[in-house]
């Protein structure tokens, strides 16, 4: 800064001071030099030069000189108090308070003024400019973070469904494969069994004939059997005759015995021959019996033959309805064997396409899962992107929070003007209360408001419901905290402006949150308090 | 023991008769015919052992069961049944009769003093023929009162 002894190195005073010591000592000289025997002409010619010199000094020089002295001094004081607001409204610009900026730039020259006004406008658009872009960035970053995750979640259940798939698949084509090795040794044993059909209908014939020779012949025998049959009747007929003649013959042979005893001595000759008639006739019924016996078992044994041929002949009717049944079932069971060995070999054919194309899916698949695992990691590398995106657009908004705008996003302004609030109602609390509760209500991005005194004890506060639900009692919150050595608390009684702290995890909710700390001011005055506002990260990027 | 006919003197000739599980004999003089079992025709109101009336060479003949006569149990039955036409009664009142056996064997002779008495009316006694009992049909007493 210019200063006005470095401008005007003499000042009018010393040289004033100069002259006057100058004419002492002209006068100390003369008057010595007079004491000493100088002429008076010299005395009285240099005296009045003197004075004429020393009053030409005030009037042309010294005069003026002050003159232009004040002006200067003037200037000085007016460039001092013109510097005091420049530094006022750089402060304010530097500490990123448009607002303030602007009402001072009120107070500086015209030109200075539309200039830090025009500049602080400029500024202030730009800043919310980048505000609101960040915010969109942030949002964008959001939606593109939750999409990617999304997908990526996504791209993980596919491959995590495409292993499942592949994996059953590859269980498929190894099913085929042993479909298909069945299916061929099916066709293999139906062959064979459709030749061993062939081979038992053959033989089944042949036993249908022999089946059908045997019943010719039982046939035969049977009729031979019924044959002797009837002999065999005739026979007991012949011998019945045969037995009834020896019964006669016997009752004869008696009678002739009696009549022999009757006739006493003249009859016993025939009374010898009527005895050898009797044995005669008894021999006779004694050899009957025995043909009797033998035709007996004779005719049993033409009867067991009867019998078993007629068995034989059922037995054998029935084997060869049942050969013939064989034989049905055989051919039947033969072409049910081509058809099975058919089927077989087209299940085999099958089979074996259906474990190639099984294969070719299972490459497929595998080539599907590696694109969706590569997409899959894509996607995370662009959800840690879009994350890093999300985080820089924070970033951007928490340094466009730097700036107080004349705006409802800029969190300073809304700190400064809750803070005005506040100072209308210091000291009556319960009614700071109250407000405070019905404004942080209609805030859902603040989680806390509290006011803490010069002492750093928190006097007042009130938690969002939202946050904390309808139940929690807001004092309870801060009951008993002390502000006093939180930085934010020091910062604002230091430069008696609104701060932002740093992001930090928030003791209420868990979640990440930042402070504005404004300074509450008496009348505009002193700062008589601090205003904290916890506000939500989350929350306020959704705004 | 019986005798072969003919061949002891004195002895009993006897026709041998089967009835029911019983061996009767019956004295030879005193048979008149072996004949197959004649019809007979019941009367009614006859005694048991009365079967009924036959004819014999134009006249009718009582015929009687020998089973009952002799009191013997049935046995199976006969193949050739024949009835005996004997005189019974006194010699001096004697009369024909049937008796119904179940079958006439032979004629045997028969010792007397192998005829052990019988307690009965009917029977002369008993003796053994070829080791069995029989019977000794006593005809005289057939007809008395």
């Amino acid at each position: 800064m210019l200063r006005g002894s470095d401008a005007l190195p003499g000042s009018p005073l010393t040289g004033l001071l100069l002259m006057i010591g100058f004419g002492l000592l002209g006068s100390v000289g003369l008057a010595v030099g007079l004491s000493h025997g100088t002429p008076s002409w010299v005395f009285y010619t240099v005296l009045p030069i003197g004075v004429a010199l020393l009053v030409l000094y005030v009037v042309l020089v010294f005069l003026p000189h002050t003159a232009q002295h004040r002006a200067l001094v003037e200037a000085t004081e007016a460039a001092q108090r013109l510097e005091e607001r420049l530094g006022d409204t750089s402060a304010h610009i530097q500490a990123g308070d448009l607002v303030a900026t602007l009402a001072l730039a009120e107070r500086l020259p015209p030109r200075l003024a539309v200039s830090f006004a025009n500049a602080a406008r400029s500024l202030g658009a730009l800043v919310q400019q980048i505000q609101n872009s960040s915010i969109e960035v942030a949002v964008a970053g959001n939606a593109v973070n939750a999409t990617a995750s999304e997908l990526a979640s996504g791209s993980s259940e596919q491959a995590a469904g495409v292993v499942e798939i592949t994996a059953t698949m590859e269980e498929l084509a190894r099913t085929a494969a042993q479909i298909a090795a069945n299916a061929a040794s099916q066709a293999e044993l139906a062959l064979h069994a459709e030749q061993t059909g062939d081979t038992g209908a053959a033989a089944v014939e042949d036993a249908l004939h022999g089946v059908e020779e045997v019943q010719k012949r039982i046939s035969g025998i049977a009729s031979r059997a019924d044959t002797l049959g009837a002999r065999s009747k005739e026979i007991y007929r012949v011998l019945d005759l045969i037995t009834e003649i020896a019964q006669e013959t016997h009752l004869l042979s008696l009678n002739a015995t009696i009549e022999a005893v009757a006739a006493g001595e003249h009859g016993r000759r025939f009374s010898v021959v009527a005895d050898e008639v009797r044995r005669l006739a008894q021999r006779s019924q004694e050899s009957v019996a025995s043909v009797r016996s033998l035709l007996d078992e004779f005719a049993g044994s033409i009867r067991a033959t009867v019998v078993a041929t007629e068995e034989g002949g059922k037995e054998a009717g029935h084997v060869l309805e049942r050969a013939q049944s064989a034989a049905a079932a055989i051919a039947e069971l033969r072409g049910a064997l081509a058809d099975t060995a058919r089927a077989a070999r087209e299940i085999s054919f099958a089979t074996q396409q259906q474990r190639t194309a099984s294969d070719q899916v299972v490459l497929t698949l595998k080539e599907v899962s590696q694109v969706i695992q590569r997409m899959a990691e894509g996607l995370k590398h662009f959800s840690g992107t879009a994350e890093r995106l999300n985080q820089l657009a924070l970033s951007i908004q928490m340094l466009t929070q730097s700036f107080r705008l004349d705006s409802s996003r800029s969190l300073k302004n809304l700190g400064e003007r809750w803070a005005d609030e506040v100072a209308l109602r210091a000291g009556h609390w319960e009614a700071l209360g109250s407000q405070i509760e019905e404004t942080v209500r209609h805030s859902p991005f603040v989680e806390l408001v509290y006011v803490a005194d010069m002492n750093g004890n928190v006097v007042v506060s009130a938690a969002n419901p939202e946050w904390v639900g309808s139940d929690s009692q807001s004092s309870a919150v801060t009951a008993g905290v002390n502000a006093k050595d939180r930085p934010w608390f020091q910062a604002v009684l230091r430069d008696g402006r609104t701060v932002i702290t740093p992001l930090y995890e928030s003791l209420l909710t868990g979640e990440r949150c930042f402070t504005v700390a404004s300074p509450v001011r008496q009348a505009g005055g002193p700062v008589i308090g601090v205003l904290g506002i916890d506000v939500n990260l989350r929350s306020w990027t959704k705004i | 023991m019986a005798a072969r006919p003919g061949t002891s003197v004195g002895a009993l000739r006897a026709l041998i008769v089967e009835a029911g599980e019983y061996l009767c004999a019956v004295p030879v003089h005193q048979v008149v015919r072996v004949l197959r079992a004649l019809p007979v025709h019941p009367l009614p109101g006859a005694a048991p052992e009365l079967l009924g009336l036959a004819e014999f060479t134009g006249e009718p003949i009582p015929v009687l069961d020998l089973c009952r006569l002799v009191k013997a149990p049935p046995g199976p039955r006969p193949p050739t049944p024949v009835t005996v036409v004997a005189w019974a009664g006194p010699p001096e009142a004697r009369e024909l009769v049937g008796l119904a056996a179940d079958s006439a064997l032979e004629i045997v002779e028969i010792a007397p003093a192998e005829v052990v008495a019988a307690g009965t009316q009917t029977l002369c006694g008993e003796a053994s023929v070829g080791g069995r009992p029989v019977r000794v049909l006593n005809l005289e007493a057939l007809g008395a009162p």
